[in-house]
């Protein structure tokens, strides 16, 4: 059986319009809070397949653990706790892209640490292998050193547990190819990148179980001490995305194609 | 998971706007003490304050439609402490203007004593008693008082939305889960005793597919309908009960806007309030609401008895924004976001039965909208608090919900309110439209200005009988043959006709600029957000599909507000895209063509469906 | 004073893979900028011909032995905590391919350090190391700098040209790190490749090919022409040799069990939760969609695109040419004169 301890924070939703603005508390977007969020891609996908786990492996069980503030995640957990069973534990804090993934693994230390019945040689830590808003791929690997764990694997898109309780890794690499590994069991960190399960159906029944740990949780989250000082950002800019694009049209199937070979041998 | 849950609950909700804001607000204050202790216990949990789960067909609670104009009584009895500059995008009014547009370029379809007004403006100019004519406008120099909105506050009501949905979570009182859309009601022995949500994991004509999930039944006491106009909780309510003797729901507008990053150079100031009728064609209405931070709302509307049958309300959104009056403020702007809603303009007329046993009605489907004043959402949160204080009532004294209680506790606090009284006035106030602009007009100022006593008598009509065919609409300006040479030449690219004729009737061009002036799609993917999960049923279907291939209006996709709607190369009947649908609901009555089942419905059927706008902007 | 430490593991037949050599510009340039001293640190099986290329540029360390060869991130993170405390380095350069960026973060952490992944550029700016990087899935990008050391960089490829200097006799320093059986639980069992025919994924090509749904939808005569479809975008890659990238809603279709192009998976997807490849030239057909996935084509220099639609989201503002057709029609012909 292994305990599952899924972070995964909130970014804004990917169709919203992104701008930086520096305030007082350093660099954040504009209207962060106004912004719809949604949980990281990546993490909601580590979520489904810990959830997938969790029921395949008798007496497992899953955690979400989250850094944000305590009233976006409250409204994010109404979408979110209908996916999959699991326990919420909230770090109530900045869920910026600009904060530092160190101080951002220290914060998610402090709560996981703080989580009653835990047991550190059955932990496996799920996360995205990357994250829409800071993509550093680098929280994982700052916590699971904290954690004490030595087996970590990135652009996961697959866990197969042995019955002895081993696990095989399929990891991206380079190239469209995969490194497959084993590892003797547990503990271990693994961050995904799409894995292979879709995106569950809505269940209302799981949304309403989960809720009845979610409200105590936002209730019980306690202030993350993250600094803002770590980086010293010198600008933060908006790269130039409109280009003049040409038209063509109306014009014989031929002569594009003729172009667009030109063009290619260019 | 192919069986179907069910799941036992004390009051189940569907639809999450501001008539049920108000609600859950109300019945959370009644229901729970401020600590989260319960102040009554639920049946089904004892020891628990009474289960209230809400559920909303969009993606979000703050994801719905709507730029706010309102006097705000309701809310500000609600919310004494409510202070504007706490909410994002909401300011104070501090300016009013109601301004006539004329047409620019001529190309508007005017009735003659208008177009002898707008020549006798012209002349005259500022020369006129009250009257600054300048930029192709004449600004009222007074605006009737049913029309004011002094005191009152402008916002964003999806902004508002959130706010009001995250502190009634936040009380513990109830749970408000959004992308669950409520598919109908679920009826037993002439009872409503709950909700059907939206079957999942099927393909899109609804059948099981990949992880099929049924939709959950949720069972209750009290079933709280507030899915706004074109809600199928609530029209299927309407089916199954008919409505009033002498009611109909026959008006509509379809609501269309934008959320705009102000030019540097635009002066106005937020709380800033303007109000336009005339243009682009005279039965259309624009509002240009100032927000706070250079942000402003702005649209139109465009009504059901706009009688166009290539009703496009992007097109004409386009050109209202380009009026000189208006492009002096917005030129330069950046559109940040975009939507659209049905309107349900019956107000009164439409009313429906208000409650019966195990059901309450409340908000925009409940006929609160007041078409005179221009107000819904104030009244839609005050029918929403009156069913709060009639349901914590009649949970204190132990009373179940049955038609007879809650006839005697919600319908008696609605007829006494204001609401009733100013729906009243309303009532008739705006059925001269049917007439025609002028009439409607000067029957809307009667009606206003007599407080009801007196109104333009006009017969309505059911919607699609109002559309004529498009040759008719365009007798004298462009001939039959060319229109059947620009439809086939349409249908054969898979447009939609509105910009060709628009073209041809001389409406310039659009030149993007890639800010304000976007094309549709852009539109829809930078300021909408739209989007759709998979696995749901397409909820846009069209009932008899050789009704659809002999129509030659084709008003549904001409008026959609998303291009979800389109022309079908090889086959008449309309193809319907999810990913681009915005759930205005404008299909549905936007049809020529009546149901075979239901005289008074279209073709077209408009079901639950999650997904839409992604903006919490609007 | 800085010293920079450029750090990296050696391919298997004891080279440094190309993403290396670019790193290790930008760590010559960062170090030549501050005029700090610039270490090699490299393990694997056996570094000798790494330590040879890069002899020129600094004193080598190295951390060898058969634990060293597989990429695990024990070991690795072992070996580079070690070569960075015998360096003494308080700035760290490495790739940002799949073995650095597993390991190299919690070696920041074991060192009390701080990282920033995936830099696009390192400068030395009034004598401090500025990096630059993108957030929010590359839709903008901050110059940051940091005051904790050591402080890791990992670079993203594509962004400095290759180390091609003069290869020399180094003087390596090995640096003892042992083996203990806590390091070894994970053992890597095999690389996976695709096989050259199947290989749609091509990283060093010039040109990225983006396949977007409409492929798969009904054309002209209202039918989907899936198998087709295939043959032309499999046709189109063979006489290319061009990369293959997908759109999210493409890809996805799989999982809903529509016909699809079985040769798509989700590693081919660019964009939002996909990849922003580097490439030269992007040629986009039939895809639509904003923001999530044009950031998949951020790093395409030249850009066209083929689609029904003029008004399309995806080409408008953002390709350089856009033409109107059908992608069928014009992918079938593009295939006949690339022959």
């Amino acid at each position: 059986m292994f305990h599952i301890v899924v972070c995964g924070g909130i970014v804004p939703d990917p169709l919203q319009t992104l701008e930086p603005v520096k305030g007082p508390a350093g660099w954040g977007l504009k209207n962060e809070l106004m912004l719809p969020s949604v949980l990281d891609p990546w993490a909601s996908h580590a979520l489904y397949e810990a959830a997938h786990l969790a029921k395949t492996v008798a007496g497992s069980k899953v955690w979400l653990v989250s850094l944000g503030p305590k009233a976006k995640l409250q409204q994010l957990m109404m979408t979110v706790a209908q996916k999959a069973p699991f326990e919420l534990v909230v770090a109530d804090g900045p869920a910026s892209g600009f904060t530092d993934s160190f101080e951002v693994a220290e914060a998610l230390h402090a709560v996981i640490a703080g989580i009653a019945g835990l047991d550190a040689s059955k932990l496996l830590v799920f996360g995205g292998w990357q994250s829409a808003s800071r993509g550093s791929g680098s929280t994982l690997q700052i916590l699971g050193e904290k954690l004490g764990i030595a087996d970590h694997f990135q652009g996961v898109d697959k866990l197969t547990v042995g019955a002895d309780g081993s696990l095989e890794i399929m990891e991206r690499v380079e190239g469209g190819a995969y490194q497959i590994s084993t590892c003797s069991g547990a503990p271990a960190v693994l961050g995904w990148a799409t894995g292979e399960l879709p995106e569950p159906p809505n269940n209302p029944q799981v949304g309403m179980a989960n809720m009845r740990l979610v409200m105590p949780a936002l209730q019980k989250a306690k202030p993350a001490a993250v600094k803002a000082d770590a980086i010293d950002y010198q600008s933060v800019t908006l790269p130039a995305q409109k280009r003049e694009t040409r038209v063509v049209k109306d014009t014989p199937v031929d002569v594009i194609a003729q172009e667009i070979v030109d063009w290619l041998k260019n | 998971m192919d069986e179907r849950q069910v799941m036992e609950t004390d009051i189940v909700c569907v639809g999450f706007g501001p008539a049920m804001g108000g609600f859950l607000t109300t019945l959370a204050r009644g229901i729970v003490n401020e600590d989260g202790s319960p102040v009554m216990e639920s049946d089904l949990m004892p020891g628990m304050p009474p289960q209230v789960i809400c559920y909303e067909r969009a993606d979000d609670i703050g994801v719905g439609v709507s730029g706010v104009v309102s006097k705000a009584r309701a809310i500000r009895e609600t919310l004494p402490d409510l202070d504007p500059a706490c909410l994002p995008m909401c300011a104070p009014i501090t300016e009013e203007k109601v301004v006539y547009l004329l047409d620019p370029h001529g190309a508007s379809r005017r009735p003659l004593p208008m177009k002898a007004a707008d020549a006798a403006f012209k002349l005259l100019g500022g020369r006129f008693p009250g009257c600054t004519y300048k930029d192709f406008s004449w600004e009222l120099p007074y605006i009737p008082p049913f029309l004011n909105k002094h005191g009152g506050l402008t916002f964003s009501i999806g902004q508002f939305n959130q706010w009001v949905g995250n502190n009634v979570m936040a009380t513990g009182a109830a749970q408000i889960w959004p992308s669950s859309p409520g598919a109908a009601p679920i009826i037993e022995h002439r009872k409503v005793v709950g909700v059907r949500l939206a079957d999942q994991g099927v393909d899109k004509a609804g059948k099981p597919d990949a992880a099929y999930m049924p939709g959950m039944d949720v069972r209750a006491k009290l079933t709280v309908v507030g899915d706004g106009p074109v809600g199928p909780v609530g029209r299927a309510i309407d089916d199954a009960r008919g409505l009033p003797i002498g009611h109909h729901q026959r008006d509509y507008a379809v609501g269309m806007k934008v959320v705009v990053d102000l030019p540097g150079h635009c002066p106005l100031r937020p709380g800033t309030v303007i109000h336009t009728i005339g243009y682009p064609e005279p039965e259309i209405f624009g509002f240009l609401y100032v927000l706070p931070d250079r942000k402003a709302s702005l649209g139109i509307f465009v009504p059901s008895w706009f009688d166009n049958p290539v009703r496009t309300a992007y097109r004409y959104l386009q050109h209202w924004m380009q009026h000189p009056y208006l492009w002096k403020y917005l030129k330069g702007g950046t559109l940040t976001s975009f939507g659209a809603k049905t309107l349900q303009e019956c107000g009164q007329n439409g009313e429906p039965y208000l409650v019966g046993d195990g059901y309450a009605r409340i908000g925009e489907g409940s006929g609160t909208t007041n078409v005179l004043t221009g107000s819904g959402v104030d009244e839609a949160w005050a029918s929403g608090v009156m069913l709060g204080e009639a349901v914590v009532q009649l949970l204190e004294q132990g009373l179940p919900f049955t038609n007879e209680n809650l006839e005697k506790t919600y319908v008696a606090r609605r007829r006494a309110s204001w609401l009733e009284a100013e729906a009243k006035q309303a009532r008739r106030s705006r059925e001269a439209f049917a007439s025609g602009f002028i009439p409607g007009v000067v029957g809307m100022a009667i009606s206003g200005l007599t407080k009801g006593a007196l109104c333009w008598p006009a017969d309505s009509e059911p919607v699609h009988k109002r559309i004529p065919s498009i040759e008719e609409y365009y007798r004298g300006r462009v001939s039959c043959e060319e229109i059947a040479r620009i439809r086939k030449d349409c249908t054969a690219k898979g447009l939609a006709l509105h910009d060709a004729l628009m073209d041809r009737v001389g409406w310039p061009a659009i030149e993007y600029d890639g800010k304000l002036l976007i094309s549709h799609q852009d539109a829809l993917l930078i300021g909408g957000k739209v989007q759709a999960a998979p696995g749901y049923a397409d909820h846009v279907t069209f009932e008899d599909h050789d009704t659809c291939r002999a129509c030659r209006e084709k008003t549904c996709i001409e008026a959609c507000s998303g291009q979800a709607i389109t022309t079908n190369p090889d086959d008449g009947v309309p193809l319907f895209d999810r990913e681009k649908c915005l759930h205005c609901g404008a299909c549905l009555w936007n049809c020529s063509k009546p149901s075979k089942t239901d005289p008074e419905r279209t073709n077209v059927r408009f079901a639950a469906g999650a997904g839409g706008l992604h903006s919490a902007e609007n | 004073m800085e010293t920079i430490l450029f750090i990296s593991p050696v391919a298997a037949d004891g080279s440094l893979p190309k993403a290396s050599l670019e790193a290790l510009t930008a760590a010559k340039t960062l170090a030549e900028g501050l005029g700090a001293p610039l270490a090699v640190g490299l393990f694997g099986a056996d570094v000798a011909p790494a330590a040879a290329a890069a002899a020129a540029c600094g004193q080598v360390y190295a951390v060898t032995g058969e634990a060293f060869a597989p990429a695990r991130y024990a070991t690795d993170a072992a070996a580079m905590e070690a070569l960075a405390k015998a360096a003494g380095a308080t700035i760290i350069v490495a790739a940002d391919d799949s073995r650095v960026s597993r390991a190299l973060p919690g070696v920041a952490a074991r060192l009390g350090g701080r990282i920033d992944a995936h830099v696009t550029a390192v400068a030395a700016k009034d004598g401090k190391a500025v990096a630059t990087r993108g957030f929010y899935r590359q839709r903008m990008t901050a110059e940051l700098t940091r005051t904790a050391r050591p402080w890791c960089l990992t670079v993203s490829a594509g962004c400095y040209a290759a180390y091609d200097g003069a290869p020399g006799q180094a003087a390596v320093t090995a640096v003892d790190v042992a083996v203990i059986p806590a390091m070894t639980r994970t053992t890597v069992k095999a690389i996976v490749a695709p096989s050259a025919d199947e290989q749609t994924i091509r990283p060093d090509a010039t040109t990225l090919f983006v396949a977007g749904a409409g492929w798969t939808k009904k054309q002209a005569d209202g039918a989907p022409h899936t198998a087709e479809a295939g043959q032309l975008i499999l046709g189109f890659l063979g006489a290319s040799k061009a990369s293959l990238g997908s759109s999210k809603s493409l890809v996805d279709m799989g999982g809903e069990g529509e016909a699809v192009l079985p040769f798509l998976t989700h590693l081919h997807q660019v964009g939002q939760t996909g990849s922003t490849p580097r490439h030269q030239k992007g040629l986009a057909t039939c895809c639509h969609g904003e923001e999530p996935h044009v950031v998949g084509w951020r790093f395409i220099t030249e850009r066209r695109a083929v689609n029904l639609d003029a008004a399309c989201g995806w080409a408008q503002g953002k390709a350089d040419v856009l033409y109107v057709a059908d992608a069928f029609a014009v992918m079938k012909k593009v295939n006949e004169l690339l022959g």
